[in-house]
């Protein structure tokens, strides 16, 4: 059976990122009876906004967490066993990352911290403090120009339903970037850890391939 | 169900949760009972219908920030490999041909995401009859290296892993290192995996293979199997019909079915244990021709 999210949006008066990153006052707010969140807001008018729950129990052990995504810093407070994904998806509202088993068999959720492709789904958020990370969100350029790899995907038709793509494009950009695309055999190596239910591979190892090429020159 | 790593009740609340840069800070934490995480492959799936961490633990300890437990060191007589060295740490080192079971194995734990959290010091601590750490770490000889406030003991692998989940580690201990002796003459190893798929898969048999090569013969061969028994096994008979062989001769002839007596497989939701044994006399022939060419 399928997890519920460990938290569901309760009220209106949190805080939500916006698609530029800027905190917007329709505010978002996360939590559930065991997790505590404070999300602290760094607007670019560089007013600090802070937003707790005060339903939540204070006795939950939680920690302070200094999160990088996407070269921003988000400061939560979050019961510890909190994952790297549950993090993203139900507190910053990046939902791009998806979860699809939630116990690291299929990929859907994968991540890069420190630019190397990591299951967020396994992942504590307390252990990531201080370290980049990057999800689907963070790769298009300020000007919405996709990443190489994001436009070979669309270019090949390398999905169908499109959930495993998130993650799919994340290995593929750490591929990519890290040399590891030199033939198809070593892409499909490489991209072993990410399931298509829908079973695109032979797409998504296409699109990899023209990815290289754009990539290099 | 799952939803129990966030029980709704009060009544599992989450241990304080601590990632020490210093080795000392650990030990600390470990003596006051600390329940150890290090990449969290094996924690978390194990936990699946569990609470994320067991009752009444004061403190989770992350091992990830001890940057002293990480890395390949190239010592007088052995290898030394931290116990928070990932698997594609391992994978992409420069190593020695005596380490290739090991770097087949890096490379097969899992998928590429896998590789970079997973480590070494977890595979064996983890302890799973199918862990394939195991049956190449007992092919290089291993010992492991435990270190605790009280100070240093060094096991061998095979005592160290005692059963199915089950290891010698103190509730104060931290394991730290894996230690390999160097061969003697030109050292070479093999590793074997059958899984249901080529990629991202549990093994149902693995094997591994070490010959140390003085001359043109072989002065020491050790030979494991995984996931058909409780703990991987080494085949002591075969080990002795190998040694003193040529060692390009064709090896897998040497390999006869009651070498594989230390056996016991079982059945599981991977295979039968019929399955097994044929299959894992298949899996050592092929190894022993790996190591042959
Ligand atoms: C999708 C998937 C596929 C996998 N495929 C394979 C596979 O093909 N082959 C295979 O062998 N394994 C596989 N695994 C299992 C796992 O990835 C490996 O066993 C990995 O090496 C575990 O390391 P870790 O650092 O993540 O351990 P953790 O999950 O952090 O820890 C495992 C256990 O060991 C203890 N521990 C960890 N480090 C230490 C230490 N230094 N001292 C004392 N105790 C310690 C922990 O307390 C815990 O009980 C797979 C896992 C997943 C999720
Ligand atoms: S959701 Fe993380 S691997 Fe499936
Ligand atoms: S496109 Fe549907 S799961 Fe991959």
């Amino acid at each position: 059976m399928k997890r519920p999210p460990t938290s569901q949006p309760t009220t209106s008066s949190g805080a939500t990122a916006r698609e530029d990153g800027v905190f917007n006052r329709r505010h978002f707010l996360v939590g559930t009876a065991t997790s505590a969140v404070l999300p602290l807001s760094f607007g670019t008018t560089g007013v600090r906004e802070a937003v707790t729950d005060a339903a939540l129990p204070t006795q939950v052990p939680s920690s302070s967490v200094a999160l990088l995504v996407n070269g921003r810093t988000h400061r939560l407070i979050l019961d510890n066993r909190t994952t790297l994904l549950d993090a993203l998806r139900e507190h910053l509202a990046l939902t791009g990352t998806k979860k699809g088993c939630d116990h690291g068999q299929c990929g859907a959720c994968t991540v890069h911290l420190d630019g190397e492709p990591i299951l967020s789904c396994l992942t504590l958020v307390a252990s990531v403090e201080g370290r980049a990370v990057t999800t689907i969100e963070g790769l298009a350029q300020a000007d919405g120009a996709l990443h190489p790899v994001q436009q070979a995907f669309i270019d090949h038709d390398a999905f169908q339903c499109g959930y495993c793509t998130p993650g799919q494009i994340m290995s593929a950009v750490a591929c990519v970037e890290g040399d590891r695309a030199g033939s198809d055999a070593e892409i499909r190596e490489y991209m072993s850890g990410n399931l298509c239910r829908c079973a695109a591979y032979p797409n998504i190892v296409a699109a990899i391939r023209a990815a290289k090429t754009e990539v290099r020159s | 169900m799952l939803g129990s790593r966030t029980p709704s009740g009060p009544e599992i609340l989450p241990p304080r949760y601590a990632r020490p840069r210093l080795l000392d800070e650990a030990l600390a934490l470990r003596h006051g009972g600390a329940q150890i995480i290090a990449g969290g492959t094996d924690f978390y799936p194990a936990r699946v219908g569990r609470p994320l961490y067991d009752r009444d633990v004061p403190c989770v300890l992350d091992l990830t920030a001890l940057a002293e437990l990480r890395g390949i060191q190239d010592e007088a007589g052995c290898h030394r490999i931290g116990a928070l060295t990932s698997w594609t740490e391992i994978a992409e080192a420069p190593l020695p041909a005596q380490f290739y079971c090991l770097q087949a194995v890096a490379r097969e734990v899992g998928g590429r995401q896998i590789q970079n959290r997973g480590t070494i010091g977890g595979n064996l601590c983890n302890a799973s009859p199918a862990a394939d750490g195991v049956p190449a770490l007992l092919a290089l000889g291993a010992e492991i290296e435990l270190l605790s406030r009280a100070g240093k003991r060094v096991l061998p692998l095979s005592e160290f892993i005692r059963g199915p989940r089950q290891i010698a580690l103190r509730a104060d201990e931290i394991a730290s290192a894996v230690v390999i002796p160097k061969p003697k003459g030109a050292a070479h190893s093999s590793f074997v995996k059958l899984g249901a798929r080529k990629y991202l898969v549990i093994s149902i048999v693995m094997a591994a293979g070490y010959l140390d090569v003085v001359g043109s013969r072989i002065a020491e061969a050790r030979i494991a199997v995984g996931a058909c028994s409780p703990v991987a096994q080494r085949l002591p008979a075969l080990e002795a019909a190998l040694k003193g062989e040529v060692a390009i001769s064709s090896l897998s002839r040497l390999v006869k079915p009651e070498h594989l007596a230390p056996l016991k497989p079982i059945d599981d939701v991977r295979a039968s244990a019929e399955y097994r044994e044929e299959a894992a006399l298949t899996v050592v022939r092929r190894l022993l021709e790996e190591l042959s060419a």
